[in-house]
């Protein structure tokens, strides 16, 4: 194991810890951190395969801008651990085993992948550096980025809509 | 391409047109030329005229199937102007706004509706559903609306997930993009996973059971003036994003979903007709047989032969201009139940009359766009030689469904009551009446649109 | 080989390349790299404290402090001696981990941003291809140890203050990073290092005409209120919420809030003179080659450290001229004026680069 690896399999398990005292945690406050830790994580997978500029957008976009409004609202209402409705058992049952199924899926999808031929490019890889995205992202993917300036537009246009005082 | 780049075009002019314009029907003008534009344009499309040569990197493919589905839509969406843009002016102060969600809405449906690429599905679904959120909740001092589009959202978010987890496993799998088929084979477990949770958040967009639990909520909340879009036209394009979906990436595959969404199609059929046997609100009681049209609709996802591919054209026009025409009377009425009706056709007897139309049509009899679309579905399904008990049930099922749209004709012509007065303007009658004999018409013609899919 | 910072880096580097094997050479790096950024932090904080002190002295026509050593100068040293050994206090109902755990994420938010900035002529610990993205990005995360302080207080007056914090900080941000856009268009690069070598020969601010100063303006507005300085201190406008999201600190985890806000105030103007001012670039005019080689001759730290605390000085300045502005004020600025110009600026200053109007 280079230090590569170990590096690789510690922010995993940070990543995989993280995500899990996302949904574990009792307080919605710490809920809302442990998530943004996990950003953090993920970024770092990102700066592993040399891919700087997802790893700075993704701190930006989530980290820096999202969950940080998500913060706003969760402090201001004060939600705490008395004021979650109970639910029932049986309807726990139900996500556990609804969510077992999606795991189900997903593990038994991943399990017989061929790996030995995927391999990380992780120093060498070239495609998250800033200049060759903006290549493909003004090139290739120039429809669907143009496309999702109207999705942006009536995001806003409702926005303004649901916020103006009447 | 030119209706996808009008309408965006439209949404903005009618974003900007609410401050330069103050007269609501300038407004209301505007937004019904700009539709006719849009039809136009899609129509001389349809007939090789292109404004906009566009390279879009094979990521958008407007063939005939697209284009003639846009037509329908936009024919609905006109129609549906002409008779309920008025009543939009009860919900709030932003007029204007409404008419430019509602264009970016349909931006969003000719992307679904000819996308070629798996980033256009979900840039198209994501256009389609950001604009309705908002739309349901617009009617800000209600606090059901305000339920309804937070649940909308929420729940509309988490498919969204679904979708993109789903496309997320395709591309892992096949590492493009574009719905050109999975060609692979033996197929890896990364596409039946990627295909579940595409087709899970593709039968959450259009209502299917066993994921309909969100529909008559949000359906009985929105204002009723855009339920009436959101149960028309959304639904079809969804379903025609499903079919292009399920007919272009996973075709080779059909064997391997076919038994699934015959089961997602009976569930939907049964809890739809069942449930709205019991309701007592006649919004609500839409909302669950767009539950039930959803079934049917579904049919040709199962099929998804020559025949499924024309039925569900037929069988959106048929649906999306009888659910127009009636929540179009619904929004005159003050009592949405029942017992609203009674004595309907004595108060409005023009009225009552293009209401039994519809009605009579969404339960498929005979000589009505509703019947021959039913038809062709159940044509689709026996083509394909399997599954005959699905045919059946759909038959059966069918009948159930006379029983709560005869409901309706029966308080109009058959009970007793004081009837609610309404104010119908003439124009609005006749728009009616033209409706209901569009209607009459494909009934006994189908061929006029099944023929544009050809020639 | 004269005694640059750029050659005694390089210095110890092949030294201890030559001595040790890569990865232990590389830890020992990352040791000295570590404490010299904590022995700049606390020169930092001594002098930029006392500086303000000074600053706001000479602003009122009094001395400031001047009891402690020649002028006052150890004053700052003796306060952070009376804070460090101070007690600690953690209030009741607090929730003890994230009231603890802020102050650190505060400062060590301020570190991390260091790293891609250029002290000297190529001295600078790591040159990320994205390195002006890089700061604006870290610096952004320092609103969640905010928001956390003020809410683990368990105060209303902290929470009120760091709910103001995090909106004008995410506000404000955006008008700073669109400035900080017009520079990266007309360099093309994201890289710090590109962006001072495209300055040789001449500093934007003066290269890239009006556009360019309009940019700077913005820059230096947005940057005050993104480190909460007045006339932007509502965070902790004493007045109105007793100190703010810091009201329940006290002795060095109040320290390191306060460190931590004077650190902001240098990195946000280190970043501005990179940009705006040319970094470590000497003061060229044009053909004057006599006076360019003058220029030449004053040590290339010194022109980044005097550019930044020219601009250090201008946002204290600015502490003692404009009064606190009302919270909706605020937003408003930024929202209806700073974001809409800052916007039609970057156009112009695109339609200059493509055009090569600039110099």
């Amino acid at each position: 194991m280079n230090i590569t690896q170990i590096l690789f399999w510690f922010l995993s398990a940070l990543t995989v810890f993280s995500a899990l005292m996302v949904v574990v945690s009792k307080n919605p406050v710490y809920s809302v951190l442990w998530l943004i830790f996990t950003f953090f994580c993920i970024s770092g997978h990102y700066i592993m395969l040399n891919a700087q500029f997802l790893f700075i957008v993704n701190i930006i976009v989530y980290a820096g801008a999202i969950m940080v409004l998500f913060l706003f609202v969760i402090m201001l209402m004060n939600l705490n651990q008395s004021s979650e409705p109970k639910k029932h058992r049986w309807l726990r049952m139900a996500g556990v085993v609804a969510g077992g199924c999606l795991l189900l899926v997903l593990v038994a999808a991943l399990k017989n992948i061929d790996i030995k031929k995927q391999v990380a490019e992780t120093n060498t890889g070239d495609i998250g550096l800033i200049g060759n995205l903006g290549k493909v992202l003004f090139n290739q993917y120039v429809v669907p980025f143009e496309i999702s300036s109207i999705l942006f537009l009536s995001a806003m246009v409702g926005t303004v809509v649901i916020g103006k005082k009447e | 391409m030119n209706a996808l780049l009008l309408t965006a075009v439209f949404g903005v002019i009618m974003m900007l047109s609410s401050f330069l314009l103050t007269s609501k029907t300038a407004i209301r003008g505007l937004a019904v030329s700009g539709m006719v534009i849009v039809l136009a344009a899609n129509v001389l499309e349809m007939m090789g005229i292109v404004f906009f040569k566009i390279d879009t990197k094979d990521m958008i493919a407007f063939d005939r199937f697209s284009l003639l589905f846009n037509s329908i839509v936009f024919i609905s969406t006109l129609v549906y102007f002409l008779l309920s843009a008025r009543d939009m002016e009860k919900v709030g102060i932003n007029y204007g706004e409404y008419f430019a969600l509602i264009f970016f809405v349909l931006c969003g449906v000719t992307l679904s509706s000819s996308f070629h690429s798996l980033l256009i599905l979900f840039l198209g679904i994501e256009i389609i559903s950001i604009p309705l959120y908002i739309l349901t909740g617009s009617d800000k001092r209600n606090l059901k609306s305000n339920e309804a589009s937070l649940k909308y959202f929420l729940l509309g978010a988490f498919s969204t997930g679904l979708m993109l987890m789903g496309i997320a496993l395709i591309y892992g799998a096949t590492g493009t993009f574009s719905t050109n088929g999975i060609t692979t084979s033996p197929t890896s477990a990364l596409v039946i996973a990627g295909m579940l949770l595409l087709m899970f958040s593709m039968a959450f967009k259009v209502s299917a059971a066993p994921f309909h639990f969100w529909t008559p909520d949000v359906y009985d909340g929105a204002p009723t003036v855009f339920t009436s879009f959101m149960a028309t036209i959304v639904k079809v394009a969804a379903f025609i994003a499903f079919m292009r979906l399920f007919n272009d990436e996973f075709g080779s595959l059909q064997s391997r979903w076919q038994l699934l969404i015959a089961l997602i199609t009976a569930i939907t059929l049964f809890i739809g007709n069942i449930t709205a046997v019991f309701q007592q609100s006649v919004k609500r009681m839409l909302a669950y047989s767009s539950i039930s049209q959803a079934g049917f609709m579904m049919m040709a996802i199962f099929a998804m032969n020559a025949d499924a591919r024309e039925g569900l054209l037929l069988y959106s026009a048929a649906y999306c201009l009888a659910t127009i025409g009636i929540f179009a009377v619904l929004m005159k009425l003050k009592d949405y139940s029942f017992d609203g009706f009674n004595a309907f056709a004595k108060q409005q007897p023009l009225l009552a009359a293009t209401t039994t139309i519809f009605l009579l049509s969404l339960a498929g009899i005979p000589l009505t766009a509703g019947f021959l679309s039913k038809f062709w579905m159940i044509k689709a399904v026996a083509g394909t030689g399997k599954y005959l008990w699905l045919v059946i049930f759909a038959v059966l099922m069918a009948v159930v469904s006379v029983y709560y749209y005869f409901r309706v004709i029966q308080a109009m012509y058959f009970k007793e009551g004081d009837g609610q007065t309404i104010e119908a303007s003439l124009p609005f009658k006749w728009t009616l009446v033209l409706l209901a004999g569009i209607i009459v018409l494909l009934g006994v013609f189908p061929n006029w649109i099944i023929y544009w899919l050809y020639f | 080989m004269g005694w640059s910072l750029e050659n005694i880096s390089h210095f110890i580097d092949s030294w201890l390349y030559n001595e040790f094997d890569p990865t232990i050479a590389r830890l020992i790096e990352f040791l000295i790299i570590a404490v010299c950024v904590i022995g700049l932090f606390a020169v930092l904080g001594l002098v930029l404290i006392l500086m303000e002190r000074k600053v706001s002295a000479w602003m009122q026509v009094r001395l400031g402090p001047n009891r402690v050593g020649p002028g006052g100068m150890f004053q700052t040293v003796a306060d952070t001696l009376k804070l460090i050994v101070k007690e600690g206090m953690t209030p009741l109902n607090v929730d003890k981990f994230l009231f603890n755990l802020a102050p650190f994420i505060v400062m060590i938010v301020s570190m991390v941003v260091l790293a891609p900035l250029m002290f000297a002529k190529n001295f600078q610990i790591w040159d990320i291809n994205i390195g002006i993205l890089f700061i604006t990005a870290v610096s952004s995360v320092s609103v969640i140890g905010i928001l956390m302080a003020g809410w683990a207080s368990n105060n209303k007056y902290s929470l009120l203050g760091a709910m103001r914090s995090g909106a004008q900080i995410v506000s404000y941000e955006l008008s700073a990073g669109l400035s900080v856009l017009c520079i990266v268009v007309l360099t093309g690069s994201l890289r710090i290092s590109d962006i001072i070598n495209s300055q040789a020969n001449g500093w934007w601010l003066f290269k890239g005409h009006i556009p360019v100063i309009i940019a700077f303006v913005i820059f230096i507005i947005a940057v005050t209120a993104e480190t909460n300085r007045a006339p932007f201190d509502l965070a902790e406008a004493e007045s109105e919420l007793t100190a703010g999201f810091h009201t329940e600190y006290s002795g060095m985890k109040f320290a390191l809030f306060f460190l931590a806000e004077y650190v902001n105030v240098f990195i946000v103007c280190a970043i501005g003179a990179t940009i705006f001012l040319g970094g470590w670039m000497p003061l060229h005019i044009g053909n004057w080659n006599g006076f360019n080689h003058a220029m030449d001759y004053i040590p290339s730290f010194l022109w980044f450290f005097g550019k930044t605390f020219l601009l250090i000085f201008v946002i204290m300045w600015f502490r003692w001229t404009f009064p606190r502005l009302r919270i909706d004020q605020l937003l408003n600025l930024e929202w209806k004026y700073l974001l809409p110009i800052s916007m039609f600026n970057l156009l112009l200053v695109t339609v200059i680069a493509i055009l090569k109007w600039h110099f």
